[in-house]
């Protein structure tokens, strides 16, 4: 229950950091996705229920802090969620070129999404983002994963310690 | 009944699925006017965000505060240069806008709106692929609404599409979401200016045989009643005639730089006034 309730204020304060961070390195050019670096973590950490509800809330939350058209991202990362639960199973998770290729791709896909969107609802031809803004974004992802996922499987081993 | 137990998790996040569906195919039709959560989330992001900022704000002016004290004496003697020029093309506007005044009078010209200004401060810049928002300090409680434009001087910025108590979202013009009515003050040629993210802004809609040069200023038609007329938008930077269609491609520069936006003005109309 705890997990629940706290999800929403999680997800402020997350969204609230990656768009410090996004300001501070990138002066708004790119934008670090660490919200999307999570959801792709709880893809191979989560059961199905838990993990679904998380992309939704932060969905949500990014959909009203920085969207344009609430419940796009709300969408988008659930089906991202999704993805990587369906492909943990699959891969070998703990291999670092694993995380960053699969960041990657989901990254991408993620970017596809919004560009069918943006076509299909407002006809925009957004498609020459995809080298300046798209490519590089993507490219960010995969760097980072694998250190965001070093760092917390560091944390879930020392709590694994204290609880034992 | 056992369809429903063994496939609850399935039936669950295709729940989600069709909710985040419902929400932004609505959203797209009536437009996104906030909803009750939305104001909420806002109203608990903009004290987190003002904290975050404005630590991260000192620290970072500090260190360009020492870094700028570099080659800080020659870009002194420039300043000084350019504000001698400013100031005789000042004289100049000065004696034109005096003369407006009058013709102005002469012709019984007057305004169709009545605006105040509401100053606010930028607590967040938020960004997502091809949404470029930022979070104010302000709310309906200082009589913002949903709608009303932002500026940034020496021009328009955006305009507020989510008001909740204390804070607001403001949709910059950069922002691939934002179509704007406006002119080419020059030739006074009309036209739709986009937003193109991270590339600025891009005129739209002017045909291929009109005269439109770099440098050309961009201001607001005021169709639409949204934005008032005249307020500055941007400048020319680059006019293309090389593609294949009916009209130009044109690139304009804004006169804001987005990034460094930390204090802007709202311009909330006094509809009471309103003649």
């Amino acid at each position: 229950m705890f997990y629940y309730l706290s999800l929403p204020f999680l997800s402020i304060l997350l969204v609230i950091l990656q768009s410090t961070i996004t300001d501070v390195f990138f002066s708004g050019r790119l934008v670090f996705e660490l919200s999307l670096i999570v959801i792709i973590y709880a893809g191979f950490r989560l059961d199905l229920i838990r993990g679904s509800i998380l992309a939704f809330i932060l969905g949500f939350v990014f959909d009203c802090v920085a969207g344009s058209v609430p419940g796009l991202f709300t969408f988008i990362y659930v089906v991202i969620f999704l993805c990587s639960f369906f492909a943990s199973g699959r891969l070998a998770t703990e291999k670092i070129y694993v995380i960053a290729l699969f960041s990657f791709f989901c990254a991408f896909l993620k970017e596809l999404m919004v560009i069918l969107f943006y076509y299909s609802a407002f006809k925009f031809d957004v498609l020459i983002n995809m080298y300046f803004v798209f490519l590089p974004q993507a490219l960010i992802v995969g760097l980072f994963a694998p250190v965001f996922f070093y760092l917390m499987r560091r944390v879930e081993v020392s709590l694994y310690e204290k609880a034992v | 009944m056992f369809l429903l137990r063994k496939y609850k998790t399935a039936i669950f996040i295709v729940t989600l699925l069709v909710i985040a569906v419902i929400m932004f195919s609505y959203n797209l039709k009536y437009g996104a006017d906030g909803s009750f959560f939305g104001k909420v989330v806002l109203e608990a992001v903009a004290p987190a965000q003002k904290v975050l900022s404005a630590s991260v704000t000192s620290v970072k002016d500090d260190w360009l505060r020492y870094v700028l004290l570099v080659g800080i004496e020659e870009e002194n003697k420039n300043l000084k240069n350019k504000i001698n020029e400013f100031k005789a093309t000042l004289i100049l506007y000065q004696e034109g806008y005096l003369e407006a005044q009058r013709l102005r009078k002469l012709l019984s010209l007057t305004d169709d709106y009545h605006y105040h200004f509401v100053s606010a401060r930028v607590i967040g810049r938020e960004q997502a692929a091809l949404s470029k928002t930022i979070l104010i300090n302000k709310g309906t409680t200082h009589g913002l609404k949903t709608g009303m434009p932002v500026i940034a001087p020496p021009g328009l910025i955006g305009r507020l599409v989510d008001v909740s108590w204390h804070a607001s979202k403001v949709l910059l013009f950069i922002d691939e979401n934002s179509n704007v009515d406006a002119i080419v003050q020059r030739t006074r040629m009309q036209g739709i200016i986009s937003g193109a993210g991270p590339r600025g802004l891009i005129l739209k809609y002017i045909s291929k045989t009109q005269d439109v040069k770099e440098g050309d200023v961009i201001v607001s038609s005021g169709m639409g009643g949204v934005f008032p007329k005249g307020m500055l938008i941007g400048q020319v930077s680059h006019v293309d005639r090389q593609d294949a269609s009916l009209f130009l491609k044109i690139n304009v520069a804004p006169f804001v730089d987005f990034s460094k936006l930390e204090e802007i003005l709202i311009l909330a109309s006094d509809e009471d006034k309103i003649k």
